[in-house]
């Protein structure tokens, strides 16, 4: 126990500490110096986050860890406490383990910035992880909140990390109030909590969910859900996500794909034993996921921006996760946001390295046959392309098929639509390969003379991403392949026992074989589609539609940002001004006339002062002698029977 | 019972039995008012200059009562009315010499001692010299 | 009993040092000697160690409030005469006078802080009136010292005459001067004199007329025309000690008796609090000069001071005590630094930060503290008697808790408009020279106002040891 304390201290720690250093000598240190210190202070934690898996593995999940009371009001207690269990214990690897490696790699991505504004970069990825580790390392809300707001935060400040660029701006300024939309949802459920149950841990919460009326969890599970929509971007919050890929690369990678958007599932995850008890909320949230994974998908299709259509495919996979949340299939989302970090993070840093060999030219149409150019580059990012597509052995496949079943068991309806997801998924991401790395290059000669595979700071991230895309479904194989699905075991103890499926084994096989054989059409399809001659002109119809995204943006700047605005001047130039203004300016004159009356009284006559204190003790008289009884006099006097 | 509402309480005659006394009281005397300002405002009047002269003891009055005085006067009488009055607490002190004993002597010398300091400041400052 | 004797005799000191000698300096290092050795003496009091032993026959009652007032009362007057003794020498010419009638005035306060019996309270109030009287006219060419004497002598024997009264009714109706035997809501005799009109109205003629001496509205009129008359060191004296020591009066006497008032005194009291706040704040906003501005806010921080007597609770005694510390340093740093300017308007401390930057912030410290704004003394001090308030009537006591904060953030006003001049504006002050000793004094008293504002049980604890 004293041990684990001490380590999760340090896990902690480590990134803050290399936030503060970075942060405060940004300035003084040499840009290998920040690289190496940012780095090697996440590989620390990692190493830790293994010792601390293999404890966890070995002797099962204790208590909280408390630190200290953090807020002590009255009866209310919240603790500085972890909570280090099965579930956060993998968070930790993955937030660690990919942290490390794209801290790696943006070593030599951001290598042409300029040294302060490289130590900036190092110092706020730093707090990210830190504020991600203590959003799942919390043990209660409260902390879990401190985090979400963190991670929030880092995303606001890396996705406006140019803020020369007004645009980049605008992108960070959308993420971070979308967020709070949510976080309000978020803040709610906690003080519902604490309303009812005067606690936000999670084992008082989880232990006392019998206090609490049917109508209370649904409202807490729901608001709880409304904050994972912000942080995890779904419908309606999404539009903060594509956006969000102003920011460099490999944040996109770390934060925007593969850890912090996963924030929403963690939470989720961690408040199962809620959410098991409210049929409202569960399938509010799959069907929420369903239609965002659906939605993002038709989306993505139509995207040329090498970043938006992996922004999308997030987006869409996420409602994957919470379409598995919601079915009832923790375990798989839990296994989904697994595999999703390798390929997903996989994915970006791939099209990151496609980035930088293009000199920042992010559209596809102006790229092709990269292939030959970026060996490396190109192997690792079909590899992802193969793993999101859902294409056994690789890793999405096993993650996708598990929530799939779910949904299957639940309800064949939601199956369905999830599988064209896949295959639109398969698509879209076929079409990206297709259009990047086949065919001819498209872009300008001085682009093509310059593009040259990345050096290997960035390429062994990807290597090492591309291994775990390939085996990290391994720990999952279901029972109906052989396996005994190793991570559900793992996991048994904190994620509830899922709706048993109602499926054969032969069942099974029908499903994942439709599955697989619908992608793997898509593949042939966008593959022989776009390898020769990729779109180039404008699309009409519901082409144009989905290029411009459904037009969501436009429909919320005019429904929401619009009337807002002209609230907000109204308030400003009427209220405000006349209003508000006049009040104050008025009490201020108020008191300067009343100044000017009562000195009046102070005429410099002895006679005159003492007039008016005798006049002052006679109404002290009378206050004195009236309460009550001058009045009951006269009454009596006059009114007397 | 608080001690007003006893007389505005109809039931307790001790006090609320005064009441038509009181308002008699103030008939009398608004009576006696009324009837001075009326003759005043129905006699008949006749201001003459003799008659508004001031008019002391059948003298006409001259000169103005208020003259200057040397500030020592007042000095002096002051200091005299402050040191005569404290002499007078030798009196008691004579009546109960015996009984107070040596103890009350020395507060009695102990009150001269500071009675005499006061005379060695006024002396000092020179509050008793009668010409600059 | 050691602080009576010892400021009697150090004002007779005084008086034959002034015989003896027309040193300024020498006489000035006498009094802050024996200044020091009253001090000395009262804290020796605090661990029972006497000078004499003299029966007073219950007319004097010693306890650790009273004396840690006393600490307090002693050592502001130290500061003050560390800072403005060199001005009291340059007032007139009997300057030894002016130091033993300021001994007198400690007299009486040490008096009204220990006095058991309603004659003790009357011979304490007179003893630290008739000096500053005195203290007030002391400048005898200036008509206008002339006058606020005059007007403080003749409005002063207005209210000792209620006061007087007041004792004579509580003597008829207990035929006995001690306050033991005023009925009070512990004592026994609350039942006997019960039904008597007389002690409800003799505490309240006392009540009436203590509120003279604290200078709460509506009684208040002399203040201002004396403050302002009066020369400045003067009423740098009596705006802080010799006023503090009439709440110190009103707690021994009040303190278990305000309901002996009658049920109306829930209604009086906020009454009082209010106009005075009102009245005190609302006519310090229009005033020119800063001397009559303070005294205004003097009156407006009564208006806070009383609430000592709403709540009547540990909260609100140790709070006064607290506040008497934060007003007086305040107080007299202010007026300290007001002496040294020529022109006391407003406009006079025109760019003053320029010219003397050390002088201004410890100015700008001892305004923020009297305005309570946080980190100071000041905050502290207005925090305890709020709070007090609270304590002890609850949500009843909102609105009037409302009402005093309102009422400071009007004070904030005419305290930000020293500031504002010192800082904002432009001009060409004109200050007499001081010394390094003054400026030192000066930043050590800024600092101990702030020390106070981060840690005030540091002050209080002081009552318990």
């Amino acid at each position: 126990m004293e041990i684990m304390k001490t380590l999760l201290a340090f896990i902690v720690l480590w990134p803050l500490v290399g936030f503060l250093v970075n942060g405060l000598g940004r300035n003084y240190f040499s840009k290998k110096r920040i690289a190496f210190y940012a780095s090697e202070q996440i590989f620390a934690s990692f190493i830790a986050s293994i010792i601390v898996f293999i404890l966890i593995k070995n002797n099962g999940a204790q208590g909280d860890i408390t630190y200290f009371n953090f807020i002590h009001i009255g009866k209310l207690i919240i603790p500085f406490a972890f909570k280090i269990d099965q579930l956060s214990a993998i968070f930790l690897l993955i937030i660690t383990g990919i942290g490390f490696l794209i801290h790696v790699y943006s070593a030599a991505y951001m290598q042409q910035e300029e040294q302060a504004h490289y130590g900036r970069y190092f110092s706020y990825l730093n707090l990210f992880i830190f504020s991600m580790l203590l959003l799942v390392l919390g043990a209660n809300y409260v902390i879990m909140f401190i985090g979400w707001e963190g991670v929030g935060l880092c995303s606001y400040l890396l996705i406006g990390f140019w803020f020369k660029n007004d645009n980049y701006n605008y992108a960070a300024k959308k993420a971070f109030i979308m967020n709070r939309i949510g976080d309000l949802g978020f803040l709610l459920a906690i003080f519902w909590m604490i309303a009812k149950l005067g606690t936000a841990n999670y084992s008082d919460v989880f232990s006392n969910v019998s206090q609490l009326s049917t109508t209370d969890i649904t409202a807490i599970t729901i608001l709880l859900f409304i904050g994972a929509m912000g942080k995890s971007a779904q419908i309606p919050l999404y539009t903060w996500l594509p956006d969000a890929m102003a920011g460099p690369t490999p944040v996109s990678a770390l934060i925007h794909a593969a850890t912090m958007v996963t924030a929403g599932i963690y939470m989720v995850a961690r408040s199962n034993v809620l959410y098991s008890l409210s049929e409202v909320a569960q399938n509010l949230v799959a069907i929420t996921g369903l239609v965002t994974a659906l939605f993002a998908a038709t989306i993505a299709i139509k995207q040329n921006d090498i970043k938006k259509v992996l922004a999308y495919s997030t987006v869409s996979q996420l409602g994957y996760m919470f379409l598995g949340l919601g079915v009832g299939a923790y375990t798989g989302a839990v296994f989904h946001v697994m595999t999703h970090a390798f390929f997903k993070a996989l994915l970006f840093l791939g099209a990151g390295s496609v980035i930088h060999a293009m000199h920042h030219e992010q559209d596809i149409r102006k790229m092709g046959g990269l292939k030959k150019y970026l060996p490396i580059t190109h192997i690792t990012f079909l590899i992802g392309c193969i793993a999101i597509s859902g294409i056994p052995p690789f890793s999405g496949f096993f993650s996708k098929d598990e929530i799939l079943a779910a949904a299957y068991a639940h309800n064949p309806v939601y199956w369905g639509i999830g599988v064209a997801t896949a295959g639109l998924t398969a698509f879209y991401m076929f079409r990206l390969y297709a259009t990047t790395f086949l065919g001819s290059f498209r872009g300008t000669p001085e682009q093509a003379h310059h593009l040259h595979e990345s050096p290997s700071a960035m390429t062994i991230p990807l290597i090492i991403l591309a291994i775990l895309s390939v085996v990290g479904g391994l720990v999952g194989v279901p029972e109906s392949l052989g396996g005994h699905h190793a991570l559900h075991q793992f996991l048994s103890p904190v994620l509830l026992t899922e709706v048993k499926y109602e499926t054969t084994h032969s069942t099974e096989y029908m499903l994942m074989g439709l599955s697989v054989a619908i992608a793997a059409t898509a593949i042939v399809i966008a593959i022989v589609t776009y390898s020769k001659k990729p779109q180039i002109s404008n699309s009409t119809g519901v082409g144009k539609l989905l290029e411009n995204k459904w037009y969501i943006d436009e429909l919320y700047d005019a429904i929401i940002v619009k009337p807002l605005g002209s609230l907000a001047s109204f308030l400003k130039n009427v209220i405000e001004k006349s209003g508000i203004d006049a009040a104050v300016n008025g009490v201020g004159k108020l008191v300067n006339y009343s100044s000017r009356q009562l000195r009046l009284l102070q005429n410099g006559q002895v006679g005159g002062y003492i007039l008016l204190m005798v006049l002052g003790m006679i109404v002290i008289v009378l206050i004195w002698v009236n309460d009550g009884y001058i009045y009951r006099f006269l009454m009596n006097l006059f009114f007397a029977k | 019972m608080h001690w007003l509402l006893l007389a505005s309480d109809a039931t307790n005659n001790s006090a609320y039995s005064y009441f038509p006394i009181g308002i008699q009281l103030i008939f009398a005397a608004g009576f006696v008012a009324f009837m001075i300002a009326l003759s005043q405002w129905v006699g008949p009047k006749r201001k003459t200059n003799d008659k508004l002269q001031n008019f002391t003891s059948g003298i006409a009055s001259h000169g103005d009562a208020r003259q200057p005085m040397a500030i020592k006067y007042f000095l002096v009488a002051i200091l005299f009315v402050l040191f005569d009055v404290e002499v007078i607490f030798f009196y008691p002190y004579a009546v109960n010499f015996r009984e107070l004993g040596w103890a009350g002597f020395g507060a009695v010398v102990m009150f001269v001692s500071f009675f005499l300091l006061g005379f060695i400041y006024i002396i000092k400052k020179g509050a008793l010299k009668w010409e600059d | 009993m050691n602080a009576i004797i010892l400021s009697a005799l150090g004002g007779i000191v005084m008086m034959f040092t002034g015989i003896f000698t027309q040193n300024k300096i020498v006489i000035k290092n006498i009094a802050i000697i024996t200044l020091l050795l009253l001090l000395i003496g009262n804290l020796l009091h605090f661990y029972g160690i006497y000078m004499l032993h003299v029966d007073v026959k219950d007319m004097l009652q010693f306890n650790n409030f009273g004396l840690f007032f006393n600490t307090i009362a002693f050592t502001s007057t130290l500061i003050y005469f560390l800072l403005s003794g060199t001005d009291i020498t340059k007032v007139g010419i009997n300057v030894a006078e002016y130091f033993a009638l300021i001994f007198f005035v400690l007299c009486g306060v040490s008096i009204l802080t220990s006095f058991h019996n309603l004659l003790m309270l009357f011979l304490g109030i007179e003893i630290l009136s008739i000096p500053l009287y005195i203290l007030t006219g002391a400048d005898k060419k200036n008509l206008k010292s002339n006058e606020a004497a005059l007007k403080y002598f003749l409005m002063g024997s207005f209210s000792t005459g209620i006061l007087l009264m007041g004792i004579a009714l509580l003597y008829g109706a207990s035929g006995n001067f001690s306050i033991e035997s005023v009925p009070s809501t512990t004592s026994k005799v609350a039942e006997m004199a019960n039904s008597s009109i007389l002690t409800p109205l003799g505490l309240l003629f006392v009540f009436v007329a203590l509120l003279f001496k604290v200078s709460a509205a509506p009684f208040h009129f002399w203040v201002p025309d004396v403050y302002d008359g009066a020369p400045s060191v003067f009423t740098s004296f009596m705006a802080t000690i010799a006023k503090a020591v009439g709440f110190i009066a009103f707690i021994f006497l009040f303190e278990s008796r305000i309901a002996e008032l009658g049920p109306s005194s829930r209604i009086i009291i906020p009454f009082v609090i209010i106009l005075t706040l009102l009245i005190g704040n609302i006519t310090a906003v229009f005033q020119q000069s800063v001397k009559r501005m303070l005294a205004y806010s003097s009156i407006a921080q009564a208006g806070f001071m009383l609430f000592v007597l709403y709540s009547n609770n540990d909260i609100s005694s140790e709070g006064i005590l607290l506040y008497s510390v934060a007003y007086s340093f305040a107080t007299i740093g202010i007026f300290a630094i007001l002496i040294k300017m020529k022109d006391y308007t407003f406009e006079g401390y025109n760019g003053l930060a320029k010219k003397e930057p050390l002088i201004a912030a410890a100015n700008t410290i001892f305004l923020l503290s009297l305005a309570g704004i946080p980190l100071t003394a000041g905050f502290f001090a207005k925090y305890y008697m709020l709070l007090s308030a609270i304590k002890a009537n609850g949500q009843n006591a909102l609105w009037l808790v409302i009402v005093a904060v309102l009422f400071a953030a009007v004070s904030v006003y005419y305290y930000f408009r020293v500031i504002q001049a010192m800082y904002f504006k432009e001009g060409n002050p004109e200050i007499a020279t001081t010394n390094t000793s003054f400026k030192v004094i000066l930043l050590a008293l800024a600092a101990i106002i702030i020390f106070i504002g981060l840690f005030p049980t540091v002050v209080l604890n002081f009552l318990y040891f």
